[in-house]
Formats: C-alpha cells, sequence, structure tokens
C-alpha cells in the first residue's frame, strides 16, 4: 500500500519524546545499578555514577513533560493523548488540568514528584542516599515502563506501557486517515467540563506528592533491612513519614472538599472504591507513625513499624491498580478506563510485595526486641493497639473495596461464577468504620494521658485516675445534650459521639495541664482533637443532614422510601415555600458554557418579616457544541453552622438538543389561517392578531448565541388567558440567514402553548418578479396620479444615486426617482426606484415597501418628451391569510427542578480535619528542631 | 503469651466476626423473577427497553420517573423511581437498579446506576465539521 504523507504533523515531537522517554527508563535502571553497586563496594565512583544517572533520568523526565506541554498548547492533535485532553475551546488554565487528566499524565505527574523528592535525597540524606535512591531509582523504572509503548516481539498485543506519543492515526481507524490533510479536520476532544475547575488544577499535584512521599519511608525502610542499623533508620524515616503523612491527609481532603464543592456526590465522603483505596495506605502510615514513635520512645515494635511502612507503599500500588485496571467497572464512579497495564501493575505489586518480604525475613534477627513485654498500664501498650486498629481498619476496607478483584479471580477458575456486589457501599463501611471510629476515639484519648514504660505508675496512679474520671463524668453530660441535637442516633453512634468528646477532653487536658502549653510537644493532642471534633462532625452531617426541597404537600402515604419527594419543581418568579425557607428561581445567566441559576432564599418568622436571605447559584455546564448539558455543579451557602446545599436541573427537555427535537415531533400542532385583525378564540385563552412588522429583533437570550440574520419578520399576537386575565404580547417569527428559513416559536408556560409561523408566509410575503403584474403610467415631473387607492406623486431626481445592487462604471447613466406615496390612515412612506443605461444598454432596479407591498419600477424615459414610464404592482398579502401553528400540552421551559439540603457541621469535619492535618506538620516541626539541637 | 497477642487474637477473632457479617451485606445481580420471589432488596443489571414508555413529567411531579428495563434473563419489568430522571438516560448501555418488587408488577428503586458509552472508547473522531 502506499504511504500517504500526511500534512501539518510535528513528527519530531513524538520522535524526541519517545527516545527520552526510553532514555528516563534506561537511567533510572543505571541508576539502581550503580547505587547497588555502590552499597556493596562502597566506592565513591559507584555512587557518583547513581547520582548521574538519576540526574539524567530527571532531566529526561522533565523534557518529556515538556514537549507534552508544548504539543498540548500548540494542539497537536496528531498525538492521542493530546487529542484526548484538549481542545480548541479549552481555557489556557485548564492546559495543567488537562495534563494530569488522563493516565499517562498522572504517571508522569508522580514520577515528577519522585524526581524532585530524589534531588533532595541525593543532597540531604547522607548514608542513606545509597539505599534509599537505589530503591526510589528500580520504583522510577517500574512507573516509567508504563510509559514505554513499546511491542514485544513475541505476540502483537504484547505492548510494555502506553506511549504518551501515540498517534492518533494509530489510534483510531477510519477513512479520515486516507485524507492526507486529516489534520484540518479534526478537533481536540478535551477535557471533561466536569474537570474544569481549578480543583482539578490544584487537587491532583497534591495528591501525586502524596503518593509519591509515600515511596520514600518505603525506600528507607528497604534500606534500614539492608543495612541493619535499625535505630538511626527509625529517627531519619519518621520526618519523612510524617511529611507524606500531612501531604498525603491534605491531598485526601482536598479530594472531599472537591467531591463536596463542584460535584454531586451529595457529601465529602461516600467510600467510593477510589477513595477507599487512598485512605487504606494513609492508615497504615499512620499506624507506622504510631508505633514508629513507641520504637523511638521504648525500643518495642521496630518490626510492625517496617511492615507498616512496606505495606502503606505496597497499597498505593494496589490502589492505582484498582483504579486504573478498569476492573472496579460499575463499582465506582471515578475509575480510569482499562489502558492494557494490568500485568505491568501486578508484576509492579508482586516487586514490591516480594522485595520487602524477602528483605524482612532476611532481617529479621538483627531487628531490635525487647524480652520485656509492654506493660498494660503503658502508653505503647495502647498505642500498639491502636497502631493494630488503624490496619484493621484498613485491611476491611480493602477487602470490601476488592470484591471485584475476587470475582475476576473466580470467573477465571469457574467460568460460571456469578460475580458479588456489596448492596449498599455506604450502609456496608458504615457499620464496621464505625467501631473502628471508637476504637481509635478513645484509644487517642487514652493513651496520651499514660506515660511512656508505665513510668512512675504507683505516684502516677492518683493523678490519672482523678483526672480520667473528671473527663469520663463531662464528656458523659455532654454527649447526652449533644445527642439530644442529633435526629435518632443509635447506640454505637452515642458512643463514637462520647468517644469524639471523651478523646478531645483527653488532649485539651494534657496540652494545658500536663505538658502546659509546650508546642513543642502538643502535635499529637492537636491531632487528637482534631480528630474527635472530626468525628462529631461526621455524625451531624451524616445524622442531621435533611432535604429542605421536600413538598410538604405530596401524600408520602404510599411511598415508603427514604428517598422519595427530594426534588421540587420551582417556576420562574413564584416563590415556593417549603420546610424552613421561601425558595424563588429568579432566573439565570449565560457565561461560555456555564449556565447560573440564581436562587433567592428567604426565611421568615410568624410576622413575615425576614429573619435569613441569601442566594445560591447552582449551575449547568454545556457541551463545546452546546448540544446538551454536560454536567450540574451544586450551589452552597456557606455558614458558621450549617450549609445549604443546592442542585438544580433543567427539566429533560432543556437537557439536550436532542431531547428537545424528540419534544418538538411529540408535539401536535394545530394549523390557523388568519388576517390581520382577527382572532382565535380557545377555551382557556384568546389571540388577537396584528399586522406582520419587519426587522423585528428576537430576544436573544433564548436562542443561543446572538444570530445575526439577514431578514426577520414577525406577527404580534396578544394572548390573553381567560382565566387570570392576564395579557401576553408574543412575537413569534421567521428569520432569514444565507437563504435558510427559521422559525422563532414563542412560548407561554403559562398556558402550555408554542406558536410558530408558517414558513411559507415568506414567499407570501416576498412574491417572486414572475407573480407579478405590472401596471404601467406614464408621467411627468410633478404629476400625481392612483393606483389602488394609493395617491403616487413624482417629487423629483437624483442624478447620482446611490443603490447596494447598483456599481457605477465611467459614462452610466443613473437617475433615481423621488415618489411620495400616501393613502388614507396609512402612513406617508418614499419610493426610490432606479433607471440605469449602463453599456449602452438601459435597465432598471425596482423599490419596493415592505407593509404595504408595493412594488415600482421605473421603467423608461423618453428624451424626446420628458415622459418618464413607472411600473407599479402590489402583491396580493392582504388577500391570502397568514398560517399560523399553535400546539398545546407543551412542556414548561421557565421550570427548574431543585433539590436542597441542609448540612450541620460541615465546618467541623473541615476543621476536625485541617486540625489533624496541622498537629502532623507540629511534630515535622518539633522533630526536625530536637535533631538540630541534638 | 504476651497480652498484646491476646488483643491481637481478639481483634483477629472481632474481624472475622465482621468479614462473616458483612457477607451478608453481599448479593450477586439478581433478575426480577428472584426479586419477586425473595421480596427483599435486590440489585438488577439490565437493558433499558426504548420500545416501551420512559415517562417522566416534572411538572405533574419531579419525584417520579418510570421506565422498562429487560433484565438478563430477558423479563421485562416497569421501575418507578421516586426521584427525578437521571441525564442522559437514553443513552445509557446498561442499567443497574436496586430496590424491591412493589407488587407483581412494578419494581420500586432506590438507586438507578447508569453505564454510559466509555468516554474514549469506540467513539467517532470529534470532526471539525460538526462544530459549524
Amino acid at each position: 500500500m502506499e504511504e500517504i504523507k500526511y500534512i501539518g504533523e510535528h513528527l519530531w515531537v513524538g520522535q524526541v519524546g519517545h527516545f527520552l522517554v526510553v532514555l528516563s527508563f534506561v537511567a533510572s535502571l543505571f541508576s539502581a545499578y550503580s547505587y547497588y553497586h555502590s552499597q556493596t563496594t562502597s566506592e565513591k565512583s559507584w555512587l557518583r555514577l547513581g547520582r548521574l544517572g538519576y540526574i539524567v533520568h530527571g532531566i529526561a523526565l522533565l523534557s518529556v513533560i515538556g514537549l507534552i506541554f508544548y504539543a498540548m498548547v500548540n494542539k497537536m492533535y496528531e498525538y492521542s493523548y493530546v487529542y484526548r485532553t484538549v481542545s480548541d475551546h479549552l481555557p489556557m488554565q485548564y492546559t495543567l488540568a488537562a495534563f494530569w487528566a488522563d493516565q499517562e499524565g498522572s504517571f508522569m505527574l508522580w514520577m515528577f514528584w519522585h524526581v524532585i523528592l530524589g534531588v533532595i535525597l541525593i543532597y540531604s540524606a547522607k548514608k542513606w542516599e545509597a539505599s534509599v535512591l537505589c530503591t526510589l531509582s528500580l520504583i522510577q523504572a517500574f512507573i516509567g515502563s508504563m510509559l514505554l509503548g513499546i511491542y514485544m516481539p513475541f505476540g502483537e498485543d504484547t505492548k510494555i506501557g502506553s506511549s504518551p506519543f501515540i498517534l492518533i492515526r494509530d489510534v483510531f481507524e477510519g477513512p479520515i486517515f486516507s485524507n492526507a490533510d486529516y489534520l484540518t479536520l479534526i478537533v481536540g476532544k478535551g477535557l471533561n467540563p466536569l474537570l474544569q475547575n481549578y480543583w482539578m488544577t490544584i487537587h491532583p499535584p497534591v495528591l501525586f506528592l502524596g503518593f509519591a512521599s509515600l515511596s520514600i519511608p518505603f525506600c528507607y525502610a528497604i534500606g534500614g533491612l539492608s543495612n541493619g542499623m535499625h535505630k538511626s533508620l527509625m529517627v531519619d524515616i519518621k520526618p519523612w513519614a510524617l511529611f507524606s503523612a500531612f501531604i498525603f491527609g491534605l491531598g485526601i481532603l482536598m479530594g472531599s472538599a472537591w467531591a463536596y464543592e463542584a460535584l454531586t456526590f451529595g457529601g465529602y465522603w461516600a467510600w467510593d472504591p477510589v477513595e477507599n483505596s487512598s485512605l487504606v495506605p494513609w492508615l497504615f502510615l499512620m499506624a507506622g507513625v504510631h508505633t514508629n514513635l513507641i520504637a523511638n520512645k521504648t525500643g518495642h515494635s521496630y518490626r510492625s513499624t517496617y511492615i507498616y511502612y512496606l505495606l502503606a507503599f505496597i497499597f498505593v500500588i494496589y490502589s492505582t491498580f484498582l483504579t486504573r485496571s478498569g476492573i472496579l467497572g460499575e463499582t465506582s464512579v471515578h475509575a480510569f478506563t482499562t489502558m492494557g497495564l494490568e500485568t505491568q501493575l501486578v508484576a509492579f505489586i508482586v516487586f514490591s510485595l516480594l522485595l520487602g518480604s524477602y528483605k524482612l525475613i532476611k532481617a529479621n534477627h538483627s531487628i531490635p526486641k525487647k524480652e520485656k513485654e509492654e506493660d498494660i498500664l503503658s502508653r505503647e501498650f495502647w498505642m500498639f493497639i491502636g497502631a493494630l486498629v488503624f490496619l484493621f481498619s484498613g485491611l476491611l476496607m480493602t477487602i470490601s473495596t476488592s470484591l471485584p478483584v475476587y470475582n475476576k479471580l473466580m470467573e477465571l477458575w469457574d467460568p460460571n461464577f456469578i460475580g458479588k456486589v456489596i448492596e449498599d457501599q455506604v450502609e456496608h463501611h458504615n457499620r464496621f468504620q464505625i467501631w473502628i471510629g471508637i476504637f481509635i476515639a478513645l484509644l487517642s484519648g487514652l493513651s496520651i494521658l499514660l506515660r511512656y514504660n508505665a513510668f512512675n505508675w504507683d505516684s502516677y496512679k492518683q493523678k490519672f485516675t482523678k483526672h480520667i474520671g473528671l473527663i469520663i463524668v463531662v464528656s458523659v453530660l455532654l454527649t447526652l445534650v449533644i445527642s439530644n441535637q442529633l435526629i435518632q442516633p443509635t447506640w454505637p453512634q452515642n458512643l463514637l459521639l462520647f468517644g469524639g468528646i471523651f478523646t478531645i477532653f483527653c488532649n485539651l487536658d494534657y496540652l494545658f495541664l500536663f505538658i502546659k502549653r509546650q508546642l513543642k510537644l502538643a502535635g499529637a493532642s492537636f491531632s487528637h482533637i482534631g480528630f474527635g471534633i472530626l468525628i462529631v462532625g461526621i455524625l451531624f452531617t451524616g445524622l442531621n443532614k435533611r432535604t429542605i426541597s421536600a413538598n410538604p404537600f405530596v401524600q408520602k402515604d404510599f411511598l415508603t422510601d427514604e428517598s422519595a419527594n427530594k426534588a421540587i419543581i420551582l417556576i420562574k418568579g413564584e416563590p415556593f415555600f417549603t420546610s424552613r425557607y421561601w425558595i424563588n428561581y429568579v432566573g439565570d445567566t449565560l457565561v461560555g458554557n456555564l449556565r447560573k441559576y440564581q436562587l433567592d432564599f428567604r426565611q421568615v418568622d410568624k410576622n413575615n418579616e425576614t429573619i435569613d436571605a441569601f442566594s445560591t447559584f447552582p449551575s449547568a455546564i454545556y457541551s463545546a457544541d452546546y448540544s446538551k448539558i454536560e454536567a450540574v455543579n451544586p450551589g452552597t451557602e456557606h455558614n458558621l453552622i450549617y450549609d445549604v446545599f443546592t442542585q438544580a436541573s433543567p427539566p429533560p427537555h432543556l437537557q439536550s438538543i436532542e431531547n428537545a427535537k424528540m419534544v418538538e415531533d411529540s408535539l401536535f400542532y394545530l394549523s390557523h389561517l388568519v388576517y390581520p385583525g382577527d382572532s382565535i378564540d380557545e377555551e382557556e385563552y384568546s389571540v388577537d392578531i396584528g399586522s406582520i412588522i419587519f426587522d423585528h429583533e428576537f430576544d436573544q437570550s433564548d436562542h443561543g448565541d446572538g444570530q445575526d440574520y439577514d431578514l426577520t419578520l414577525a406577527l404580534p399576537l396578544t394572548i390573553k388567558n381567560k382565566r387570570n386575565k392576564k395579557e401576553y404580547l408574543v412575537h413569534p417569527g421567521l428569520a432569514l440567514k444565507d437563504a435558510m428559513i427559521f422559525q422563532v416559536p414563542d412560548i407561554i408556560d403559562e398556558l402550555g402553548i408554542k406558536i410558530k409561523l408558517s414558513e411559507e408566509i415568506f414567499s407570501q410575503l416576498f412574491t417572486e418578479e414572475q407573480d407579478l403584474t405590472y401596471e404601467t403610467f406614464k408621467v411627468k415631473m410633478g404629476d400625481t396620479f392612483s393606483y389602488k387607492g394609493y395617491n403616487i406623486s413624482l417629487e423629483g431626481f437624483d442624478q447620482n444615486p446611490a443603490h447596494k445592487n447598483y456599481a457605477p462604471k465611467d459614462g452610466d447613466i443613473a437617475v433615481s426617482a423621488a415618489i411620495k406615496v400616501s393613502k388614507e390612515n396609512l402612513k406617508e412612506f418614499n419610493l426610490q426606484p432606479l433607471y440605469i443605461i449602463q453599456d449602452l444598454q438601459p435597465f432598471s432596479i425596482k423599490d419596493y415597501d415592505e407593509t404595504s407591498g408595493l412594488h415600482i419600477r421605473f421603467s423608461h424615459i423618453n428624451p424626446t418628451n420628458g415622459e418618464m414610464t413607472f411600473s407599479l404592482a402590489i402583491d396580493e398579502r392582504d388577500s391570502q391569510p397568514l398560517e399560523l401553528f399553535i400546539a398545546g400540552d407543551v412542556p414548561r421551559s421557565d421550570i427548574l427542578i431543585v433539590q436542597a439540603d441542609l448540612f450541620p457541621g460541615i465546618n467541623l469535619v473541615w476543621v476536625g480535619s485541617l486540625m489533624m492535618l496541622l498537629g502532623i506538620i507540629m511534630s515535622l516541626i518539633t522533630r526536625r528542631n530536637n535533631t538540630k539541637s541534638t | 503469651m504476651k497480652k498484646i497477642h491476646i488483643v491481637a487474637i481478639i481483634m483477629l477473632l472481632l474481624g472475622g466476626i465482621a468479614l462473616v457479617m458483612s457477607s451478608q451485606n453481599l448479593s450477586t445481580y439478581s433478575t426480577f423473577e428472584l426479586a419477586s420471589k425473595s421480596g427483599a432488596k435486590s440489585k438488577i443489571v439490565g437493558q433499558l427497553s426504548l420500545t416501551d414508555p420512559i415517562s417522566y413529567d416534572p411538572e405533574k411531579d419531579p419525584n417520579n420517573f418510570s421506565f422498562y428495563l429487560i433484565d438478563q434473563s430477558g423479563v421485562k419489568k416497569k421501575v418507578i423511581l421516586n426521584e427525578p430522571k437521571p441525564r442522559d438516560f437514553e443513552r445509557s448501555e446498561q442499567i443497574v437498579v436496586t430496590g424491591k418488587m412493589s407488587n407483581q408488577h412494578d419494581f420500586l428503586a432506590s438507586e438507578v446506576l447508569l453505564k454510559c458509552p466509555s468516554k474514549y472508547k469506540d467513539e467517532e473522531l470529534a470532526l471539525r465539521a460538526q462544530e459549524g
């Protein structure tokens, strides 16, 4: 087959890019190899080679990223990745978001952070550099292999990785690629409108820095297990673990804030498999951070610390596998589709699992163990149990989330196996995780008041009992009070509430009475108080969330499900009373492809005085070509104690052009033949017909982007609603653009009718020349004559006439006549027909009055006697009826489907979570200071 | 045996019990016939019947949406959802409904999940011509 020479492709980008991808991969392997040798031989040269390899790897990777940006900014749609993520319409500020919107980009983002962290480690890790970077380079090689896009010699479908530089013509098939100039024909698909917001710009970098930072404790752990310097490892690994705990926690928190603010999941946590699989590594990391502390303070728990740090990383890879292999399928709302990398991801998991276990088993004997067991009254005993609870929480979550994996494995075993599903994810997880929450809350309160190694218990015993007793009494009382504010809490929920309050007080006590507000030691207490606040927040949002848009007038008898009646219909401008507020749909504005709806909320007291008023702005996002609504975003009113969360959606027939067509096709139009001045009388309304008007300007807001029509006409109609005597003046019309006639119908929502004009009216009003019967008149200057009741007088001439259909030439003779037309009860008007002799050929250009239908032609000048001949005709517009169509039962277009929810306590969730993270930062900073001083 | 081991064993036991309990939350994708027999809450996978009416009249009741679903064994039943109609409903390839049979004929759903055609697969190229 003949090769096609494609036009406009920038193939060098892909060629250079692919080379750099391979270079970066090879360099990471080289770096790993060199660093490995530097450990066994402790030769400086190997160390230098390792550094060189890592730097080359990093530069190559940064160049790959740069090239992809270059291709994206310049909209090189010949590259599949560019085609998938950007489009002509995509605003520049979303280029970053578009970069990591798809799999290849997010792998690169992950690697990017590894490069940054790796460089920091080269400078700061000192004795750990070789071992940490050896493992990190290997990790980079594994992730980098996902981008290779190299076909293996055996079998056609055996491919390693998926290159970000793959060409679109290698992905899609189609006749379009037989056109050498195909690039001028395609536009980018672009970023999903749902992702076009600032969260998509800030959330992935933070989350991926979180992922990347989790590799560092793993690398350290492998290093410590290899060289046996366990004691100093436990000290040096801690800041990295805390950093990771902070940044990864922040990433997760930002994800839930995004879900709450911008998406319509209706909350901040949905126990979605993708959410769970990022929480699990964080829980393992938290377990590790706690046992790490035990190890540093008491010498216990070395092995557990290793295990937790190793597990945390392995579960990051597992989470990557779950979200990127497509295996979650319908169980998650935001998993990627399959990309053919399953085998590589599984290999990555197996590699990290084997590496971890091998090192752990090999180092088993050198890991310090304490013969004396932990005292039951010591802090470390309960902290250790707390860490176990974290582990359990993560494992339970993993087992549930892995159900699709289990199904897949069973299917391989037995093709007839029918996959199992969890009936209700939220209920399922809540049922178990509530106990985890209770244990963690109680342990984080209790353990902070105990001392390491049960130091001096006998003299401390009295103080401890007094404090804990008082805290329990206060907590129980407060639990009773707060529980009263909750809507039907179950007893485990009350217990959880108690746990939350208990830990808040234990840690406050510790903060103020034990360590006397020394900020250096306050990190843990801060985090624990944050956790307690988070728990109270979760209970309030979970139990007290209620739908305020419930229609109080609908009978509930036959509805068993609590999901019933969540939505109401709002009619524009008609306030509707719900359980708490008057809600008024004020209107909407369209900016770009975002339609914002304004909902006014007003709360009144008994005397009808307004006590609270605010507006929310839920919105709908249209696709780039405005053919359908792609997504709806909620609008939220933030308050200190509660948020009001609103979602709005136009009725289905306004959601897409497709739906609108379906509704239009289902309408039954009745034809009416009318003359100006007639009326149509129906049961519910009457219509008075006006006279056709020309050059009408239609209200553009309802007809998409402002169209410039060549010509428009409209028929003014006065419609009376017989029920409420209301009158409407509407202008259904026709518009001409590029020889196409458009109907511009009008809808009266209150009557449910839609009116449009027959396209025939156009030809009726613009009679073609051959259908006109002209009558000729010979007149002289100043003469007046009469034609069909019109008085016509010749008033003068213009020797230099201008007309759009006349291009003057030298030697032309051109004259226009100034004709005045008048008739009884009619406004006077002027007409200027043209008479021209060009190249010795006489011709005329007629003039025409749209309203009366009068045509006049200046057809001849007799040079001998100065007599002029005019031809006149009138079209028969008044003798023919106008046809208009009226359809009834038309769906209203001024309504909005609205759901409004009250979220109490949501700020407790945010404050609690942020305090937890703040506590981690505090520990990190004080740790650094401690290390510096010693 | 250390105390910590005892605690760990107790926790393992509790975890095991939790797992066994949670397996009761599991079900397989059911059919209308099974759901009708058991009367319990079930999840049914099926396809939208395009020849039957899909009715939603928000002006009358925004919380009443119904359609006909053909389950995997080929049985067709009416599904009622007391919520607004999901966007892009007609385009869904596969529908998963959760709920129970309210009588012999109707399935009362508490949740309707749509599986829409995957974003990037099997889709035509977006052409410039489509835009103008």
